[in-house]
């Protein structure tokens, strides 16, 4: 909201690891919060975002400069409350508009108290991250003072001093029903689940037994299920220790089927190691190429982190068109139309299956000698789009065992 | 897939003239596909009839036709050229209903022509409403209720079953023309029956109404290999009942949700592929419920279009061009996203801006006709904002539309109808925005409002934020305008002028203000991804944001800031844009850093390839000195942009902006009458006698001296506006009456009227020592018609070799003298072998481009390079009076259909859109050719109507007498009958309008008549002819009003029937043999 519109609001300051500040007024709740500021580009879905809890200690940017429009709802939240650390908008709106808005985006910040900041040139601050990768930050409404503001941010800890999906994994056992017939039983680890997810796997006709994020294989394992599903999360992945050690464990007893942190727990299941990107995937547009089906699906990404391909093993020329060598920008094989599989001491053979045409990093792996595959991104979307929402069917071939279960064209996603 | 080897040329069908529902969008698109195909490797071929585009430059493509888009045309071209492929889809209805007939008449195949880019079932899909119907319902999607009539009676029982209100909808007609909403039982008749008579096909659809419904559109693109991407969502402000292309819109969607949002993009793909678009971009349009969200496909066009314009301005995508590579064999996912060069075209743009659109109307040129906005498209063109806020990027798209508004009203300018205030904010009409805020400002409360026009109400509570900061700034004061409270007036969009007013000073005061305040604007980039990549192209705007940002960057070559022609409008289009594009090549070849500005995003010119800088911005005073002062060019080009940038030359000039080229004291000059005759009497030179005039009596007194009749017009008016012949006093008082209240601080100029004269309009260029004159075109309709309406001829046909060189020297003589560096233009009258100056514009005109065509002389980029320093002597030019193997026509083209009531009669006020070129070896043939082009097909036999005044009346029997000769029948009015009569001319008697039935307008409506020639009787327009004239352009009947235009036609279907119109390549003009 504009200052000649009203005056009467609280300023609020963000401040920057790189000394940059920004001043601002007052868009969520009051006080103070310090976190990892990071940006994403979707221009529509901000209520998903916010309450996307993979963004447990991040500050998130939006760059779309009006936010709040369509209002918010209880149907859209992707987690029962806010894990953010706080927002920075350009200009938030106080006067929603949506038949299914139940409520402002200001109004839910304040409740869940959720400090935010308007005002800002997000833009500006987008091509700051952009530069300086993501960084350190702070948002106060009490702390107004730039030099002060900034020397707190950099004594504040980084984001991978703590566990942050202890913060948002549940600590009980809960059971989602299939919708419509139930056709699978599967247990799903979660980090910090979005609902969308849970809801993507019960569309299919799965009925979702979530566990929190510490829970021994065995105990998993326990009552036999279909399969096994390993959720996104937030903050780094070398803190969940955990879930990557029950992974190992459940890796070719049952189909395993991960996303996003899964991914990286997959990874390190695996032996492989992860490593952080410069400013991470935050948005509603990022291509990715299926490199068995040679199409690109359009894609919602939240991650920070991410898997090394090369790190899961040498090469298997002949299952990789003939090559060789690893190639760090894996546009090579998307060029190519070629999905590369190399030899992991630990499970056999792993395939590359998903590359992100912007910057060549892997978005999906494929074990070919137990039935496991992850993906980077977000399927389920919450917000973004619906290209991708054929991988839970692709799960549920897995658990009926098809060799083929990947093969999906992305209109599948998309029916209606 | 990579790029087809198996095709080699390629032609291309580009989107003739610029007519209301086709603008120069598709000269955008058409430039990026030839330019996009030739650099792939493959030959072009490209036929537009449209010369003032820069898709028909030479240079474009590979082999030009500026011939007429018709079946017959297009079928010698393609013998000749033998073109492997057909790309129909660049150039908008024209170009596929095009491809669509040569497919019927086995024309494709016969030539083993593949149609690439879309299929020609995919286009009867798109277009045929029931098969789309179909379509949509097999893969559950919902259409509005409705049903396809062939006849009245059919419509009517349509709407009985569906229930009015409805909409009528004609099948295959441009924008909706024909269409519109059905209240009434009246209604219903009246439109349906003109929607049967405008449908190429006899059909209409009648529709259930979804007005009040939000309405939406996506662009999409699709590749072979069945990739998907959405490039930018657009919401309609004008909710359901407007046409998108008079509606404002904004990008991206507002106020849907993202299941809402992403369920648009499934619908949209998946009616792409329904309909079986293989390749490129296509536009869908939904309906969404504001109550519970229901979705209703309303339409889809399996091409580029205004919209994918729009969308590619808006977010940097150039769909176009992409769509084109598409065509070829390309996916997606192997094309680079021109803006980073580093991530693929295979995504969807993310933008960290709001887009605003409003379109720019001109109802006060077709008085008559109801400004009330419906289903059918009625603009003449379009401004494109860009802004951080909605509030920001609307304000700035007002003051972009050149209407004298500095913002969204709170300007000083603000009128409102108060009788009927209501009902103008509950009806849409151009004003209707203006009135919105004024109810807001008037206290009717956003609920009220949103009542009253469905608008939704996150719109109308941003108006609500402008309107209650207004008051603010206004209650504040100058003094209270803190540097916080002045930015954050900056960023819902407010001009200084706007400020000015509200706080009661002046826009000096409030910039000065701004600059010690510290309130800077700053520069932003468009860049597809919102900031997450680096952008590697210069496309900008510019913002106020907190903190100073900027994306400003130096170069190290000298920088020109080029201002292009803002939004098409009648008497500006595309024409102006043409020159600026034209600078901005030619200045790039010299080693300039070039900067476009302009607002108009249907433009060349607003393609960021086309200069090295482009700033999306309006042409104001304010926003142009924002560019300035960041940029620091050695100079500004305003002398090519048209009325726009001369009307800011001034100013700049004064805040110490160094022009290139001819200097704001020339263009002062020649707009003083009294000056410029002073001058002209000087130089010896010929004018109409002439005065001006500030109250009736003064006019009075000026025409007892001067005689009638007078041609009379305000000053500083561009196109004609207010422009008339005035024979006697009664039409002077009326005049007058009207004249005071377009430019009230203005006199009124008043001309001897030269009756009969000829007139020629002259492009030249000067570089303050040597004047080339580029081309000499003579009208073919008599002095009294405006320029931009008549039809002209290179080079002149009646004219004498030693008549056409005094004119040259006259131009001459005036160029030098008014120390021109540039372009000019000057219009004559040859009346009795007398040569008189009618006027002189210091700027590229609206002939530059057919004059550059015609001549093979560009002469738009050689201003530019006069401006960079550049003698004449250095171009090596051909030779003035050089002789010449061909002669080249330009016709006039009218929006007559579009404006039911208005009426038809051409005259000092200029009212076409668009126009056509043909080029033959003689006159008549070139002239034929335009006819052709604009789709008046000449009827080579049948009854020809004829009434004429009678000054008309000595002049008409050789006219008919060789419509006879040439197997017509004439049947006239009593008076002309008489006439015919006399001189020995077989002719049947029709009763005139006033008389009993079966009259002339009972024969327009059966089909009666092939064609009409009606001369208006004097300056009175209304009554019979009026009435006979709105029959015949309801009808399709086509129809000349002035005595000179039926002579050329007479001329035209005499060639016609002698011979058959053979196809010209610009390229070859130069070496067509001379005759002797």
């Amino acid at each position: 909201m504009n200052l000649l519109v009203n005056e009467d609001r609280p300023r609020a300051l963000l401040a920057l690891e790189n000394g940059s500040t920004f001043a601002g007024y007052a868009a969520g709740a009051e006080g103070e919060t310090f976190g990892e500021v990071v940006f994403n580009t979707s221009m529509i879905g901000y209520q998903e975002i916010v309450s996307d809890p993979s963004y447990a200690g991040q500050i998130v940017t939006l760059t779309y400069p009006q936010v709040g429009n369509y209002g918010v709802n209880a149907h859209d939240m992707q987690s029962a409350g806010l894990a953010l650390r706080g927002l920075v908008v350009h200009d938030m709106c106080y006067t929603p508009s949506n038949w299914q808005s139940e409520g402002s985006l200001p109004d839910l910040l304040r409740q869940e108290g959720v400090v935010a900041i308007e005002g800002v040139d997000t833009r500006a601050l987008t091509l700051q991250i952009r530069g300086g990768g993501a960084m350190r930050a702070a948002i106060s409404t009490t702390d107004l003072d730039p030099e002060h503001l900034v020397e707190r941010v950099r004594q504040s800890p980084s984001i991978s001093a703590h566990n942050f999906v202890l913060d948002v994994s549940p600590t009980e056992l809960r059971v989602v029903p299939a919708k419509g017939q139930r056709r699978f039983g599967v247990v799903a680890y979660d980090c910090g689940m979005k609902r969308g997810i849970v809801d993507g796997l019960a569309a299919n006709g799965c009925e979702v037994t979530i566990v929190p994020w510490d829970t021994p294989a065995q105990k998993a394992l326990e009552a036999d299920p279909d399969g096994v599903f390993f959720s996104n999360g937030p903050g780094d992945p070398e803190q969940v220790k955990a879930t990557a050690q029950a992974a190992q464990e459940i890796l070719g007893k049952k189909p395993v089927f991960g996303i996003c942190l899964g991914n990286q727990m997959l990874t390190v299941a695996a032996g492989g190691s992860i490593e952080k990107l410069p400013y991470g995937h935050h948005g509603g547009n990022e291509p990715v190429m299926n490199l068995l089906t040679g199409k690109v699906e359009i894609t919602a990404q939240n991650h920070n982190f991410g898997t090394v391909f090369s790190s899961l093993g040498q090469l298997v020329p002949e299952l990789s068109g003939g090559q060789t060598q690893h190639h760090d920008d894996l546009r090579f094989w998307s060029q190519r139309h070629i999905a590369p599989v190399v030899q992991n001491e630990r499970y056999g053979r792993i395939r590359l299956t998903h590359v992100n045409l912007n910057d060549g990093t892997p978005e999906g792996i494929q074990f070919l000698d137990i039935p496991a595959f992850s993906v980077q991104y977000h399927p389920e979307a919450k917000p973004g789009p619906n290209d991708s929402k054929y991988l839970f069917r692709a799960f549920t071939r897995l658990m009926e065992g098809r060799e083929d279960y990947l093969a999906i064209d992305v209109r599948e996603g998309r029916r209606f | 897939m990579p790029k087809r080897t198996d095709i080699h040329k390629i032609l291309v069908i580009g989107s003739g003239p610029i007519v209301i529902g086709q603008a120069c969008e598709f000269d955008y698109s058409g430039t990026q596909a030839c330019r996009a195909l030739r650099k792939e490797g493959y030959e072009v071929v490209l036929v537009n009839s449209n010369p003032a585009t820069i898709m028909t430059d030479p240079e474009t493509a590979d082999r030009t036709y500026v011939e007429p888009i018709t079946v017959d045309a297009v079928t010698k071209i393609i013998d000749r050229e033998r073109p492997d492929a057909l790309l129909p889809n660049m150039g908008g209805q024209t170009a596929l209903n095009c491809a669509v007939a040569l497919g019927k008449a086995g024309v494709l195949q016969k030539y083993g022509i593949e149609v690439i880019g879309c299929d020609l079932d995919s286009i009867n899909r798109g277009e045929d409403r029931e098969l789309f119907a179909k379509a949509m319902n097999e893969i559950g999607l919902k259409v509005a209720e409705a049903g396809i009539a062939h006849t009245l009676d059919e419509a009517r029982e349509v709407a009985h079953r569906i229930g009015l209100p409805v909409v009528i909808r004609p099948s295959f007609t441009l924008g909706g023309a024909g269409g519109g909403m059905a209240y009434t039982e009246e209604d219903l008749d009246r439109i349906a029956s003109e929607g049967l008579d405008l449908s190429p096909e006899t059909e209409v659809l009648v529709e259930k109404s979804l007005e009040g419904w939000k309405e939406y559109e996506m662009e999409v693109m699709r590749d072979s290999a069945g990739n998907g991407i959405v490039i930018c969502s657009i919401e309609n402000l004008d909710p359901m009942g407007v046409h998108t292309g008079d509606s404002i819109t904004v990008a991206p969607a507002q106020t849907l949700n993202d299941m809402e949002y992403q369920r648009l993009r499934d619908y949209s793909l998946a009616i792409l592929e329904k309909v079986g678009v293989a390749t490129g971009g296509s536009n869908v349009q939904f309906a969404v419920n504001p109550k519970d969200g229901e979705v209703i496909v309303i339409e889809m066009n399996p091409r580029v279009s205004r919209s994918s314009a729009l969308a590619s301005k808006a977010t940097g995508f150039p769909i176009a061009k992409e769509a084109a590579l598409l065509a070829v064999g390309y996916t997606l996912d192997e094309i680079t996203n021109d803006i980073t060069q580093a991530t693929p075209a295979c995504f969807e743009p993310s933008i960290d801006y709001t887009v605003v659109k409003i379109p720019r109307f001109a109802f006060e040129k077709f008085k008559g006709a109801s400004d009330r906005l419906t289903t059918r498209m009625k603009s003449v063109g379009e401004v494109m904002a860009i802004g951080h806020t909605l509030e920001e990027a609307l304000q700035k798209a007002m003051r972009s539309l050149e209407k004298g508004h500095l913002g969204l009203g709170a300007d000083g300018h603000d009128e409102f109808d108060e009788e009927h205030f209501d009902e103008l904010v509950s009806t849409p009409t151009p004003e209707r925005i203006l009135y919105v805020a004024e109810a807001l400002r008037r206290g009717y409360g956003v609920d009220r409002v949103h009542q009253m026009t469905n608008i939704d109400p996150w719109f109308l509570n941003r108006i609500a934020d402008i309107v209650r900061a207004e008051r603010h700034i206004h209650e504040l004061g100058l003094a209270g305008l803190t540097p916080e409270r002045m930015l954050a007036a900056k960023q819902l969009g407010f001009s200084d002028a706007q400020i000015a007013y509200l706080t009661g000073q002046d826009e000096a005061v409030v910039r000065a203000l701004r600059e010690v305040l510290g309130v800077r604007p700053v520069v932003k980039t468009v860049d597809t991804c919102a900031g997450e990549f680096e952008s590697r192209t210069s496309y900008h705007y510019v913002t106020y944001e907190r903190g100073g940002a900027t994306e400003f960057h130096e170069a190290k070559k000298p920088r020109v800031i080029i201002l292009s022609a803002g939004p098409n409008r009648i008497g500006q289009g595309i024409e102006f844009d043409y020159c600026c594009v034209h600078a901005a090549y030619a200045l790039e070849a010299e080693g300039f850093e070039t900067v476009m500005v302009n607002c108009n995003p249907e433009t060349v010119s607003t393609d960021y390839d086309t200069s090295d800088r482009l700033y999306f911005e309006p042409l104001t005073f304010e926003d142009v000195m924002n560019i300035v002062e960041v940029e620091k060019p050695v100079g500004v080009i305003v002398t090519l942009g048209g009325q726009t940038p001369i009307n800011l030359a001034h100013r700049l000039k004064e805040a110490g902006v160094p022009i290139m080229g001819t200097q704001p004291e020339a263009i002062d000059l020649a707009e003083d009458r009294e000056r410029f005759s002073e001058l002209l009497d000087k130089l010896d030179i010929a004018y109409p006698p002439s005065s001006t005039a500030e109250t009736l009596d003064d006019a009075k007194r000026v025409a007892r001296r001067i005689g009638y009749p007078l041609l009379v017009r305000p000053s500083y008016v561009l196109g004609g506006r207010g422009m008339a012949i005035v024979y006697d006093d009664d039409d002077l008082k009326t005049y007058m009456a009207e004249a005071t209240q377009v430019s009230p601080d203005h006199p009124v100029y008043l001309d001897s009227f030269l009756e009969d004269a000829i007139e020629l309009d002259v492009d030249a260029l000067c570089d303050d020592h040597e004047c080339y004159v580029g081309a000499v075109l003579e009208h073919i309709e008599e002095c009294g018609i405006h320029s931009g309406d008549s039809a002209c001829c290179f080079p002149p046909f009646s004219l004498s070799d030693s008549i056409v060189a005094r004119i040259r020297e006259i131009t001459r003589k005036l160029a030098l003298n008014c120390h021109i560096k540039g372009l000019l233009n000057v219009q004559y009258a040859v009346k009795d072998e007398q040569v008189f100056v009618i006027e002189l514009n210091p700027r590229a005109s609206r002939t530059v481009p057919f004059s550059s065509k015609a001549t093979t002389v560009p002469l738009a980029k050689y201003a530019a390079l006069i401006m960079a320093g550049h003698k004449i002597s250095e171009f090596n030019l051909p030779a003035e009076d050089r002789e010449l193997g061909y002669y080249a026509c330009k016709e006039a083209v009218m929006p007559w259909s579009r404006f039911p009531g208005t009426d038809t009669t051409l005259g000092p006020e200029m009212k076409s859109t668009g126009e056509v070129m043909g080029i033959a070896t003689t006159f008549p043939k070139a002239y034929a050719k335009t006819r052709d082009a604009i789709n008046y097909s000449i009827p080579m036999s049948g009854t020809v109507f004829i009434s004429v005044c009678d000054r008309d009346k000595r002049n008409i029997a050789p006219v008919a007498l060789a419509l006879v000769n040439d197997g017509y029948k004439i049947c006239a009015t009593r008076g002309t009958a008489k006439t015919l009569r006399a001189a020995g001319i077989e002719c049947e008697h029709i009763n005139m309008v006033d008389e009993p039935h079966p009259n002339i307008l009972d024969a327009i409506a059966d089909g009666k008549i092939c064609f009409i020639i009606n001369t208006p009787h004097g300056s009175r327009s209304r009554g019979d002819g009026y009435r006979i004239r709105t029959a015949a352009v309801e009808h399709g009947v086509d129809l000349v009003t002035a005595m000179s235009g039926a002579t050329a036609l007479i001329q035209a279907i005499a060639a016609l029937r002698a011979t058959t119109l053979k196809p010209y390549a610009l390229q070859d003009l130069r070496d067509l043999p001379v005759k002797k």
